[in-house]
């Protein structure tokens, strides 16, 4: 009997379920946490940013518009939380069986995408009942967030190995991701004029501000995301996506023996 | 080189980078950085090897420790790449390095038999035939459902070896004799592996047993410092290699050393006699006791900690090595300080001057918390006889400290 060697593909799948499968194990609530989060993050959000400082409340279901960005954070955050540690939790395996070892980190965000894709589904049916338009521009999903994943998986990958190197690079992440959430537009929306212009002109082009506005413009707002949107997501997936895989192939070789 | 089971190496050589300290934290980088200071060198671990081999070979690699033979079995696997040179092979290739490796504890049996399907390169389809005989070799029908974390570590070897040497390889690579499970199941194992001997499959086999390289190979290579010392029929090669004098790079190689994690380490040891007299010479008949002040930094205590031991001959043949797993002892658990008590009782046959070796692992987690190697001189006097040692019995003891 011959077996085709049938590659990555069914590598990565199978690594993504174990990883989600393993996670839900002994959980009661078990998958349902992949909503539970987001919606626990975004009522105390809302408290914070609508009663304490009076600052969402201009904005109409400010709960919602919190909840579409937080789904996009929480994907972009929990996924290279999980990939930068990554090759260093599979120590063994990579020291004794050969497979390409970029699925490691690829499937610590494919897991994640699980999520996000599940969870957009039921915040758009949350949306349609509080009566924000369902549109075609819906379609504009799937491009952005197939770009989002390629954008993630490059700076997972750049990641999972610096971290072989510098073990600092983990602790090093969290704490830049908090600094990073709060430049991002998932508090506060662009072009509303609630930023000064020139700060509002940089963030856009921080690398996850694209993924928010095409979200925010789809489902919160029912319209076609602006074309600065996309030239942002897909400049930075390009860009970050090459600069991660040629960052992982160049350390791969030597990350082998030191681990 | 097309046939399945063909290997060659062409003038291969392996540079390792070694640390004498290992810089992993950004802190100590950036001192190294502007003190300029390197506080690492190569190591050269194959220096020029070239060897082919036939489909149907079976071609076992010896040599003392540090002479190259691992690096040339994960070289074969393709987990490392060449420095330089070239490395051929041609088909599947199963490895015995390491069993069960990739089993995930909260999966259960057949999931983690899926799981490691595709990590060989065999999905779903491929892997469902395969299941039902690799459950019965394994022995493990009734507990497919099971969690892996249920199983005896006896099953989970069973498991994995069952699941390596299901795949049909063209190419076989077995590290070390292969100590699966009770003695029945040791048999079964013995009897595939020979199985796959005469049928065109190419068996790689490191071992440091003659009497297990004569049973099973052919044609043996004795790696020394990196290169090859000899390569020729198995009979030969053992003789010479048995001839040779032990020296040379001993001195190298046995030099003390620590490593670990130290997330669990030893504050401090005592070699003593069995009456608690600190000594470093023993007599016939009288025990070996370590004892070990340990701690942890681990949140909530260790659980299942393994503590092995090791003897060596001062050429750095290992002689003895063992743990309390592998002699199914208890595993130790404690808070956040305690004395170990390991007493060692040998039954002296060869005397002379050994060193001996301590470790704290945890091989559930993969972890490598401390270990010292070739830390601990004895000098063991009593009547030559070959087998130099044996063991008899070997205990472990936990007194909690608050």
């Amino acid at each position: 009997m011959r077996i085709v060697r049938p590659g990555t593909a069914l590598l990565l799948s199978s690594l993504a379920a174990k990883e989600l499968k393993v996670r839900y194990k002994r959980s009661m609530l078990g998958f349902a946490w992949f909503l539970l989060k987001p919606v626990f993050s975004t009522a105390v959000y809302t408290v914070v940013f609508t009663r304490i400082i009076r600052f969402g409340g201009e904005i109409e279901h400010y709960s919602l518009f919190l909840l579409t960005g937080l789904l996009v954070w929480n994907f972009f955050a929990s996924s290279l939380n999980a990939s930068t540690t990554s090759l260093l939790d599979n120590t063994r395996l990579i020291r004794s069986i050969r497979f390409p070892r970029a699925v490691l980190p690829a499937a610590s965000v494919a897991a994640n995408a699980v999520h996000l894709l599940l969870a957009l589904l039921v915040a758009e049916a949350m949306l349609a009942a509080f009566g924000h338009p369902v549109t075609p521009a819906l379609a504009a999903l799937i491009p952005a967030v197939a770009l989002l994943l390629v954008m993630t998986t490059g700076i997972a990958l750049a990641l999972s190995v610096w971290n072989v190197y510098l073990r600092d690079v983990s602790q090093a992440v969290e704490v830049l991701l908090l600094a990073w959430f709060y430049t991002s537009p998932v508090i506060y929306p662009l072009g509303a004029g609630m930023l000064p212009e020139r700060a509002e002109a940089v963030i856009r082009w921080n690398p996850v501000s694209g993924a928010l506005c095409v979200v925010h413009s789809v489902m919160y707002e029912g319209s076609w995301p602006p074309s600065w949107c996309w030239l942002s997501l897909s400049v930075w997936a390009l860009l970050l996506f090459a600069g991660g895989l040629a960052a992982f192939k160049a350390a791969e070789p030597a990350v082998v023996k030191e681990l | 080189m097309t046939a399945p089971g063909a290997v060659e190496f062409r003038d291969v050589r392996l540079d390792y980078r070694i640390f004498h300290d290992r810089t992993s934290s950004l802190f100590e980088a950036m001192s190294n950085l502007f003190s300029r200071r390197t506080r690492s060198e190569h190591l050269r671990a194959l220096d020029g090897v070239s060897f082919s081999i036939a489909p149907g070979e079976a071609v076992a690699l010896i040599g003392p420790n540090g002479a190259g033979k691992s690096s040339t079995l994960k070289l074969l696997a393709g987990i490392y790449g060449p420095s330089s040179g070239t490395v051929k092979t041609a088909g599947r290739i199963a490895s015995l390095l390491d069993l069960g490796v990739g089993f995930h504890p909260e999966l259960t049996g057949l999931e983690n038999l899926y799981l490691n399907g595709a990590l060989l390169g065999i999905d779903r389809r491929g892997m469902t035939p395969l299941i039902p005989g690799i459950a019965s070799f394994a022995g493990l029908e009734r507990f497919l459902d099971t969690p892996v974390k249920f199983y005896s570590s006896g099953m989970f070897m069973r498991l994995g070896f069952s699941l390596a040497t299901a795949v049909e390889p063209d190419i076989l690579l077995i590290d070390e004799v292969l100590a699966v499970g009770d003695a029945e199941f040791q048999q079964k194992c013995q009897d595939r592996i020979y199985g796959f001997r005469g049928t065109g499959r190419t068996i790689v086999f490191v071992s440091h047993d003659p009497a297990a390289v004569k049973r099973l190979c052919d044609r043996a290579i004795w790696l020394g410092d990196g290169r090859i010392m000899m390569d020729g029929p198995v009979q030969d090669v053992l003789a010479a290699y048995s001839a040779a004098p032990r020296v040379g790079t001993g001195a190298i190689a046995t030099a003390p050393r620590e490593w670990g994690t130290r997330e669990v380490r030893f504050d401090s040891v005592a070699v003593t006699d069995s009456a608690g007299t600190p000594v470093a010479s023993f007599e016939p008949g009288g025990s070996i006791r370590v004892s070990a002040e340990v701690s942890t930094s681990l949140p909530g205590g260790v659980d299942g900690l393994v503590f092995g031991f090791s003897l060596h001959r001062p050429d750095g043949e290992r002689v003895i090595g063992t743990n309390n797993l592998e002699l199914n002892e208890p595993l130790i658990s404690f808070g956040s300080r305690a004395r170990l008590v390991l007493e060692i009782d040998l039954e002296t046959l060869e005397p002379g001057n050994y060193l001996l070796g301590l470790a704290l692992t945890d091989p559930s987690r993969g972890r490598d918390y401390h270990w010292q190697d070739y830390f601990y001189p004895v000098s063991l006097s009593g009547g030559r006889v070959d087998p130099p040692l044996k063991l008899r019995k070997a205990t472990w003891k936990t007194i909690e400290r608050s």
